[in-house]
């Protein structure tokens, strides 16, 4: 077994918004990376997968707030730890994060190496502007970028430059782990697949150490990452090996998820959207008992009260569902 | 780059083509004014003469030196030819003195009045708009709207309610003009002093007015701004709070030289109420005077002043933009 890169303990977080009303986006998040590991995250629009991104990064603003829970980075417990040391000493250089919208996510009106030499001078790393630059050109260099972007202000790059611009930022002090909430969603396929050739490089070389993918489209996971957590409401309802999560989906909702995407013929992306009837909760009031219940074709009146807990089966897989394996197995044989 | 010559070039073309058309409309509208200044100024120094063909030949004699006996187009292509020269005419109102010598008089007052009076008043509003969106409170509940409120009075309601409260109330300001009836323009120390004293009530009538407009629009673009995608990503990068601040002004800020360029290309036709107001002698006062005295080439002259002011500030606008904001830039360049 590898070093453990990340670990996080029933991390809960939530939204307070302007109403003052809280909003439980993360609602008791475990989860593990071991070093030179990859984990995909899946679920739908609105299940929380951007809300756990930042959750991760163990520094809080308004309106997320930290609740409880434990996020320890190679062997560190960051979770409250002082804000300004979790900024100097943590960010960028031990977690990383790649925003869902990298088209807006540089400042406009500044040159990419001025934005570099601010991100050193955050982490009081004392390096001349010139040696920035050479560092700078060498790593965009090896990542196949091209020089002039560095003297390139944010809104004259296009859009796949800016994402793999954003990309080599982000890792630029290369950090342990990486958290790339849909990198590659906004994208156009030649720039998807660049964007993730570009991620497994960084990965060969040892510019980060694991990866957090996040993302809505299951297929794109299967090629990227090792493992696959699906998300639902707030919460983790399963995980395994992606190639066990794309072919043997065994919680009702991974099972829905896949199903609805594998099938390429019946192609938009509307119908892939509408293949699980409904639409995830309101997390301000999230269902009681199982929160997919609402949703779920195999549902008895037991789930709706009763809140299921991860479990393990077979080697190292998890699920969050009352029914055992075997139900489920049996329910979806006699559906095919 | 090509792209960028051919955006100036398109654009130097369109201004011209605006000039073209204010300047004859400069010419043809005060000239649409009914009455007949020049029986006016034949008629004072025809003081006394009753000989209805002595009246006839001095009117005729004026009508041909300022050439009003000739047809419009043939008058404006004359007045055109001497304006290139520099020749402005002379004023009908002022007889006989000079346009470009009353110009000459007038510009110094309105610059040294306006333009600190907007660059204070822009400068203020900016940073009160940059406060109120970032500390919130009372600066954006209290303060700015009071001066949104301020700001959305009519200039001479302003100079009446300043004149009544500091002139005539408390005695601590004159009431017009820019320095004493009595005194003669030289270095002197009275002088000095009765123009600063002069100098108050207009100054701020003009920064009030301005404050409350240009800070309102520094207080959305900082808004949004403050809630840009790069201002979360540049956190989590480490960046400090009062770094990523920085950012933040800097972007909102850039929209609002809008503003400023604009209110000073206007600012001698949009503040003119103010200098009326105080009977403060610029270019405002001097086209109050031009209009009521039916002064062609007076009042052409300073529309024309404040055409061409309003077209270089756009244009100046337009280029320094391409320089300072890449957003502007990459537009530019499509
Ligand atoms: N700033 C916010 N304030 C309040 N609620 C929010 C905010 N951002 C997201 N949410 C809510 O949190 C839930 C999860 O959102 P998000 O993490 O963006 O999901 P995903 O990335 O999976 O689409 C949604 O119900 C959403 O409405
Ligand atoms: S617990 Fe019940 S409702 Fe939830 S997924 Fe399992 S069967 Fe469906
Ligand atoms: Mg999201």
């Amino acid at each position: 077994m590898g070093k453990v890169m990340l670990e996080v303990k029933d991390l809960r977080t939530k939204y307070i918004t302007r109403f003052h009303e809280d909003v439980y986006s993360v609602d008791g998040v475990s989860l593990k990376i071991e070093e030179g590991k990859s984990l995909g995250v899946a679920g739908e629009s609105g299940c929380g997968k951007s809300t756990l991104a930042l959750s991760l990064m163990g520094y809080y603003f308004a309106p997320l707030h930290y609740m409880s829970g434990d996020i320890i980075v190679d062997g560190k417990t960051i979770s409250g730890m002082d804000p300004d040391d979790v900024r100097k000493h943590i960010l960028g250089n031990e977690i990383a994060y790649i925003p869902q919208a990298a088209m807006n996510a540089m400042n406009p009106t500044m040159k990419i190496i001025r934005f570099i030499e601010d991100v050193m001078a955050a982490h009081q790393i004392d390096m001349s502007k010139k040696d920035i630059y050479d560092m700078a050109k060498e790593r965009f260099a090896i990542l196949g970028l091209p020089e002039e972007v560095l003297d390139r202000h944010a809104v004259e790059l296009s859009g796949g430059m800016k994402q793999r611009t954003v990309i080599a930022i982000s890792t630029i002090l290369s950090p342990k782990v990486l958290i790339a909430d849909e990198p590659s969603s906004a994208l156009d396929v030649t720039s998807q697949k660049m964007v993730i050739k570009m991620m497994r490089e960084m990965m060969e070389k040892g510019f980060i150490r694991s990866m957090i993918f996040i993302t809505h489209e299951l297929p794109l996971l299967y090629n990227v990452t090792d493992d696959i957590m699906v998300m639902y409401a707030g919460r983790i309802v399963e995980r395994g090996t992606a190639k066990e999560m794309v072919f043997d989906p065994m919680h009702p909702y991974s099972h829905g998820l896949m199903g609805s995407i594998i099938v390429p013929e019946s192609g938009t992306r509307e119908q892939k959207l509408t293949a699980i009837p409904g639409t995830p909760p309101n997390l301000k009031n999230p269902p009681k008992g199982c929160r997919f219940a609402p949703r779920c074709k195999y549902a008895t009146p037991e789930c709706s009260y009763v809140d299921p807990l991860m479990k393990d089966f077979d080697a190292g897989r998890q699920y969050a569902c009352l029914k055992s394996i075997e139900e489920l197995r049996e329910v979806y044989a006699r559906e095919q | 780059m090509k792209g960028y010559k051919k955006y100036y070039f398109n654009k130097i073309l369109w201004y011209l083509l605006t000039l073209v058309c204010a300047v004859i409309l400069n010419f043809v509208l005060p000239r649409l004014m009914p009455g007949d200044p020049v029986a006016s100024i034949a008629s004072q120094s025809l003081a006394g003469v009753t000989d209805a063909t002595q009246v006839q030949k001095v009117y005729a004699e004026y009508a041909a030196k300022f050439g009003t006996d000739r047809p419009m187009w043939e008058q404006f292509f004359i007045w055109l030819g001497n304006a290139l020269h520099g020749d402005l005419g002379q004023s009908f109102s002022q007889y006989p003195r000079e346009v470009s010598d009353i110009l000459a008089k007038a510009i110094p007052w309105t610059l040294a009045l306006q333009l600190p009076a907007i660059i204070v008043g822009w400068l203020l509003g900016n940073i009160l708009g940059a406060i109120a969106a970032y500390m919130k409170g009372v600066f954006d509940k209290a303060v700015l709207p009071l001066f949104m409120f301020i700001g959305s009075f009519p200039a001479f309601g302003m100079a009446t309610i300043m004149l009544y409260i500091f002139s005539l109330k408390l005695k601590i300001a004159p009431t017009a003009g820019a320095y004493g009836f009595d005194l003669i323009p030289t270095m002197s120390w009275t002088f000095v002093k009765s123009v600063i004293s002069h100098y108050q009530l207009p100054f701020w009538s003009i920064v009030l007015i301005t404050i409350g407009g240009q800070g309102i629009g520094m207080r959305s673009m900082a808004i949004y701004e403050l809630n840009a995608d790069y201002v979360k990503y540049s956190r989590f990068l480490g960046i400090k709070d009062n770094k990523i601040v920085g950012y933040v002004f800097r972007n909102a800020m850039l929209p609002q030289i809008t503003g400023l360029a604009l209110s000073l290309g206007t600012m001698i036709g949009g503040n003119m109420v103010a200098e009326m107001m105080f009977s403060y002698p610029g270019l405002g006062m001097t086209m109050l005077t031009a209009v009521t005295g039916q002064d062609y080439p007076l009042l052409s002259a300073c529309t024309l002043i404040i055409t061409i002011m309003v077209l270089i500030a756009n244009l100046a606008l337009e280029i320094i933009y391409g320089i300072i904001d890449p957003r502007v830039k990459a537009q530019q360049q499509d």
